[in-house]
C-alpha cells in the first residue's frame, strides 16, 4: 500500500471519528455563529468611517480574517485530541506496531486536523453565500473572490493551527492543561506579532512587505489593502482599521467597494511560509512523539515512578494461605460505623485534586496567597488576585469530568448518595481552592467593611469552580474550562473589563450580583447533567 | 437477603434488546453468571449495580424496588466492574480512602479495614506506591479490595479474573467462596472454570435471555448420558464438527479424542463423565436452536 493511500485512509478514519461524535455538531455550530455573528455586527470590521458594501470580495475577505483569527484558537482546543484518542482507545498501539514512521504519523494527523479545520471553513464560505444573499447589496456572485481569502488566508492559518496541536500533544508539558493556557499566549502572540500598523498613510500603501512574513492570520496584509482601497476614494479618511468583537458604535455609516484582495508576491511568499511552517512544525513534532510507548507517555496522571512488580507469591504454601488475612476474618462494619461522611468527603476531594502537584506548585501558590494578604489592598485585588485565581486552573479544570477521564465512573457512581454526597463534596473543594489560593483578599475586605468588593470576591470564589464543574461535567473533559477560563481571565479581569470582569478586580468592573446568579444556574446545570447520567439518581 | 429481577429487559437507545425479560431469584451463595460474549451479562451487571436502569421490569433488593430506592441496595452493595480506572497520581492506601469517603464509611473503622484488605489482595507491600506503577493484575486487585470496602451484602463482580495471573485467579476463586457465606455473590463471566469453581448456582444468558438458572449438580443433570469420547483420525474431524457439537479435542497417536455432546452416540464412542463445560455448551446450543433447556 503506497503511502498517499495510507495517509488517506488514516486521515479518512480520523474525521469519521469526529465527525460522528455530537460534539462536531456543536463545532459546525460555532462556524455557523461566527458567520453570523460576522453577519449581524457582533463581528465587525471597521476602516474608519467605512465599511465594505456586502459583495463576495467583502464577504469573503471578513469570512477569512474570522476564520483564521477565531478558529485558530477555538479551533486548536477542538482538534487537540487526536493523538490522545489514538491513545486512549489503543488504536496507537495498533499503529505502532506497523512499519509507519514517526515523521509521516506526525503529518497524517497534521492533515487530519486540517480537514475538520477546513471543513469549518467550509461551512464558513457557505454561510458567507447565504450573507451575501440576505444581505442584497450586491447580488452577482464572484466565486473566486469570496473563495479566494479563505483558501488562501484562512486555510495556510488552519494549517499552522492544526500542525502546532499535533506538536503541543507530543511535547509531554504541552501535551497538559498547561498546553492549553500557553497556547492562549502563543495565539496572541502571533496575532501581534506582525504589529498593529496595517497602513502608512504617507505613502498611501499598506505596510512593508517584510510585515507579511509575520502575518500569521493575515489581518495586517487584508486590512492593509482595504485601508489603501478606502484611501484611495477619501484621502481623509482616518488610518484606523479593526476587526473588532461586540462592536457597540453601531456599523460604519459610509460604505465602499472592495474589489478583493491583489495577490502580490509578498503576500503569496507569506501565505506560502504560514503553510511551509505547519510542515515543519509537524516534522518538529515527530522527534518528540514517541510511538505511545508506555514508559515515555508522560503529561498528566502518568506516573513518575517506575513500574512495580506484581508482589511474589509463596508457591510453597497453599494458595489460600498465602494472604495474612483471610476473608472470614475482616473486620465486619456493623450500620453503628456509619457516620455524616460530607466534611470527610470534601477532604478527600481536596486532597485529590492537590495530589500529583509538585513542591514548587505549592510555593508560588503560597506565595500568590500571602501576597494576597500583605500587598496593598488595590494591588492585592486588581493584581495578585488575578495571578492566584489563574495559577489553580489546573486543579479546578478536572472537576466534573475526572471520573470520565480516569474511568472511574461505575466505582463512584454505585456509591450510596453520589448525587447528594459527592457532587456537592467536588464543588466545596473546588470553593476550598479559591478560599486558600485568594483567601487574603477576602479576608482583607471583610475587615475593611467594603461589602460590595467582597460580595465580587465571594461571587467569583463560587463562580470559578461552578463554571469548571459545569464544563467538566458537561464536556467530559478539562481541556473546555483551560481554554475558556483562560481567554476570560484574560479579557475580563486582566483588563478590568466591566461585565466580563468575573473577579471584581476593581470596583468600576465588577459585577457580584450576576456572577453568583451565573454560579447558581451553573451549579444547577451541573447538577441537572451529573442526575442524567446516573441510572437511578 | 433476596436479589429478585422480575421480567428486565434493556434496550440501548432505539437499538436492540441487550436483555429481554430477564427473572431470576437469588439467596446468599455465589451465582454465577455464565455466558457467551455479548450475551447482556455486563448490562445485567450494570443494571444490579444501580450504574444504568432497566427499559422495562424491576429489581428488588429485599423486597424494595431499586428505581424507587437505589441507595439501599448502594450501601450494601459491592461492585467490581470489567472495567475500570484509577487515579494514577493516588497510591492504593490513598485511593481506598477516597473510595471509603465515597461510600461513607467511617473513617478509623475504614482505615483498618483498608489495611486488612490491601493484606487480602497481597498489595500490602506496594500500598505506597502510585497506582499509575501498577500492572493490569495489581490494578484488578485494587478494584477486587474496592468492591469489599463496605463489607457487601451483595457482591456483584465483572469478569473478575480477566488480567489476573492463574494463581491469582484460584486465590480470588478461594475468596469469592468465602465471601459467599452470609452474603449474595453474582459473579459474571464467560470463563466456566471460575463458576465450576466457586458458584452455588448458576444462570446461563444467551441473546439476553435467561437460558437456564439451576444448581452446577442439575446443570449436569441436563447432560449425563450425552457426553462421548469418540476417536476419530484427524482427516475426519472437520465433516465430525459439521455433524456434531463438539466440545473439546485432543490429539493422541491413535487419532483425535473428540468431546461430543449428543443424546445418541456416534459409533464407536464411549460414553463419559460430563463437566460443567458440556452443560453449558449443551445448553446454549439447544436455546440457539430454540430447544427449551
Amino acid at each position: 500500500m503506497n503511502s498517499a493511500r495510507v495517509l488517506y485512509h488514516m486521515v479518512r478514519a480520523d474525521f469519521l471519528e469526529r465527525v460522528r461524535r455530537y460534539s462536531f455538531l456543536v463545532t459546525l455550530a460555532f462556524a455557523i455563529y461566527i458567520g453570523y455573528a460576522a453577519y449581524s455586527g457582533i463581528i465587525v470590521v471597521r476602516l474608519g468611517e467605512y465599511r465594505g458594501i456586502y459583495n463576495s470580495a467583502w464577504l469573503g475577505s471578513l469570512m477569512g480574517l474570522v476564520g483564521s483569527m477565531f478558529l485558530s484558537l477555538v479551533g486548536f482546543y477542538i482538534v487537540k485530541n487526536s493523538i490522545q484518542r489514538d491513545r486512549d482507545t489503543r488504536v496507537g498501539s495498533v499503529l505502532a506496531a506497523t512499519p509507519m514512521t514517526k515523521a509521516f504519523y506526525s503529518l497524517a494527523k497534521t492533515t487530519s486536523n486540517f480537514v475538520v479545520l477546513a471543513s469549518m471553513v467550509g461551512v464558513m464560505a457557505a454561510a458567507a453565500l447565504v450573507m451575501q444573499f440576505l444581505g442584497a447589496e450586491d447580488p452577482h456572485i464572484q466565486l473566486w473572490a469570496l473563495l479566494s481569502p479563505l483558501l488562501c488566508v484562512a486555510l495556510p492559518a488552519m494549517a499552522f493551527t492544526s500542525a502546532l496541536a499535533v506538536f503541543f500533544e507530543t511535547v509531554p508539558l504541552l501535551r497538559s492543561g498547561v498546553g492549553n493556557v500557553i497556547y492562549f499566549f502563543v495565539w496572541t502572540a502571533l496575532l501581534v506579532a506582525p504589529g498593529t500598523q496595517t497602513f502608512d498613510k504617507k505613502k498611501n500603501e499598506p505596510v512593508p512587505a517584510i510585515a507579511y512574513l509575520a502575518d500569521f492570520s493575515g489581518i495586517v496584509s487584508t486590512l492593509g489593502q482595504m485601508q489603501t482601497a478606502v484611501h484611495s476614494i477619501d484621502p481623509e479618511s482616518g488610518n484606523s482599521a479593526s476587526l473588532t468583537i461586540g462592536d457597540t458604535q453601531g456599523p460604519p455609516l459610509k460604505r465602499f467597494v472592495w474589489t478583493g484582495l491583489e495577490w502580490t508576491p509578498a503576500l503569496i511568499f507569506g501565505r506560502i511560509v504560514w503553510t511551509s511552517s505547519a510542515i515543519f512544525f509537524a516534522l518538529i513534532a515527530s522527534f518528540f512523539f514517541h510511538r505511545f510507548d508506555p514508559a515515555r507517555v508522560g503529561g498528566p496522571g502518568a506516573s513518575k515512578a517506575p513500574p512495580v512488580a506484581a508482589p511474589e507469591l509463596d508457591t510453597q504454601q497453599p494458595l489460600i494461605a498465602v494472604a495474612q488475612t483471610s476473608a472470614a476474618s475482616l473486620l465486619p462494619l456493623t450500620a453503628t460505623s456509619r457516620t455524616n461522611p460530607f466534611f470527610r468527603l470534601v477532604g478527600a476531594e481536596l486532597r485529590l485534586m492537590l495530589k500529583g502537584n509538585r513542591w514548587w506548585w505549592y510555593l508560588v501558590a503560597a506565595g500568590l496567597s500571602i501576597a494576597c494578604l500583605f500587598a496593598p489592598l488595590d494591588a492585592a485585588r486588581g493584581g495578585v488576585l488575578i495571578a492566584a485565581w489563574l495559577w489553580p486552573i489546573l486543579v479546578w479544570s478536572p472537576m466534573g469530568s475526572r471520573e470520565a477521564r480516569h474511568s472511574t465512573e461505575s466505582l463512584i457512581f454505585s456509591s450510596a448518595h453520589t448525587l447528594s454526597r459527592q457532587f456537592p463534596a467536588v464543588w466545596c473543594a473546588g470553593v476550598l481552592v479559591a478560599v486558600l489560593t485568594g483567601g487574603g483578599v477576602g479576608l482583607r475586605l471583610l475587615f475593611a467593611g467594603a461589602g460590595h468588593s467582597l460580595a465580587a470576591w465571594l461571587a467569583a470564589a463560587l463562580f470559578i469552580p461552578s463554571l469548571a464543574l459545569a464544563l467538566g461535567i458537561w464536556s467530559g473533559s478539562s481541556k473546555a474550562f483551560e481554554a475558556i477560563y483562560t481567554v476570560w481571565w484574560y479579557v475580563g479581569p486582566a483588563h478590568h473589563t466591566p461585565g466580563l470582569d468575573f473577579m471584581g478586580t476593581t470596583p468600576a468592573s465588577s459585577s457580584p450580583a450576576t456572577y453568583a446568579v451565573a454560579a447558581a444556574v451553573l451549579v444547577g446545570a451541573s447538577y441537572w447533567r451529573r442526575r442524567s447520567r446516573l441510572g437511578y439518581a | 437477603m433476596q436479589l429478585a429481577i422480575e421480567n428486565v429487559s434493556k434496550r440501548y437507545g432505539t437499538g436492540n434488546w441487550a436483555l429481554r425479560n430477564f427473572r431470576l431469584r437469588s439467596g446468599p451463595g455465589v451465582l454465577g453468571l455464565l455466558g457467551p460474549n455479548g450475551a447482556g451479562k455486563t448490562t445485567l451487571m450494570s443494571i444490579l449495580a444501580t450504574i444504568t436502569r432497566a427499559t422495562e421490569g424491576r429489581v428488588m433488593w429485599n423486597d424494595s424496588d431499586l428505581a424507587s430506592h437505589p441507595d439501599a441496595l448502594r450501601s450494601t452493595l459491592g461492585y467490581l466492574p470489567q472495567d475500570f480506572g484509577v487515579y494514577p497520581n493516588l497510591n492504593a492506601l490513598e485511593f481506598l480512602e477516597y473510595l471509603a469517603a465515597v461510600k461513607g464509611l467511617d473513617a478509623a473503622l475504614s482505615r483498618r479495614r483498608i489495611d486488612e484488605l490491601l493484606n487480602l489482595v497481597n498489595l500490602s507491600d506496594v500500598r505506597k506506591r502510585p497506582l499509575g506503577s501498577y500492572s493490569g493484575g495489581m490494578k484488578q486487585r485494587v478494584g477486587i479490595a474496592q468492591a469489599l470496602l463496605n463489607d457487601p451484602q451483595l457482591l456483584v463482580v465483572d469478569e473478575p479474573t480477566a488480567g489476573l495471573d492463574p494463581e491469582e485467579r484460584v486465590r480470588f476463586r478461594n475468596l469469592l467462596s468465602e465471601l459467599s457465606g452470609e452474603r449474595i455473590v453474582i459473579l459474571s463471566t464467560h470463563i466456566v472454570s471460575d463458576v465450576e469453581a466457586t458458584a452455588t448456582d448458576i444462570a446461563l444468558i444467551s441473546q439476553g435471555s435467561l437460558v437456564a438458572h439451576s444448581s452446577p449438580e442439575a446443570l449436569l443433570r441436563k447432560v449425563e448420558g450425552k457426553v462421548w469420547e469418540w476417536v476419530l483420525p484427524s482427516a475426519e474431524l472437520n465433516a465430525a464438527r459439521q455433524r456434531y457439537l463438539i466440545s473439546n479435542t485432543s490429539r493422541r497417536s491413535d487419532g483425535v479424542h473428540a468431546r461430543v455432546l449428543d443424546d445418541s452416540p456416534p459409533s464407536g464412542a464411549q460414553a463419559v463423565t460430563a463437566n460443567l463445560e458440556d452443560a453449558y455448551l449443551y445448553c446454549l446450543s439447544r436455546h440457539r436452536a430454540g430447544v427449551s433447556a
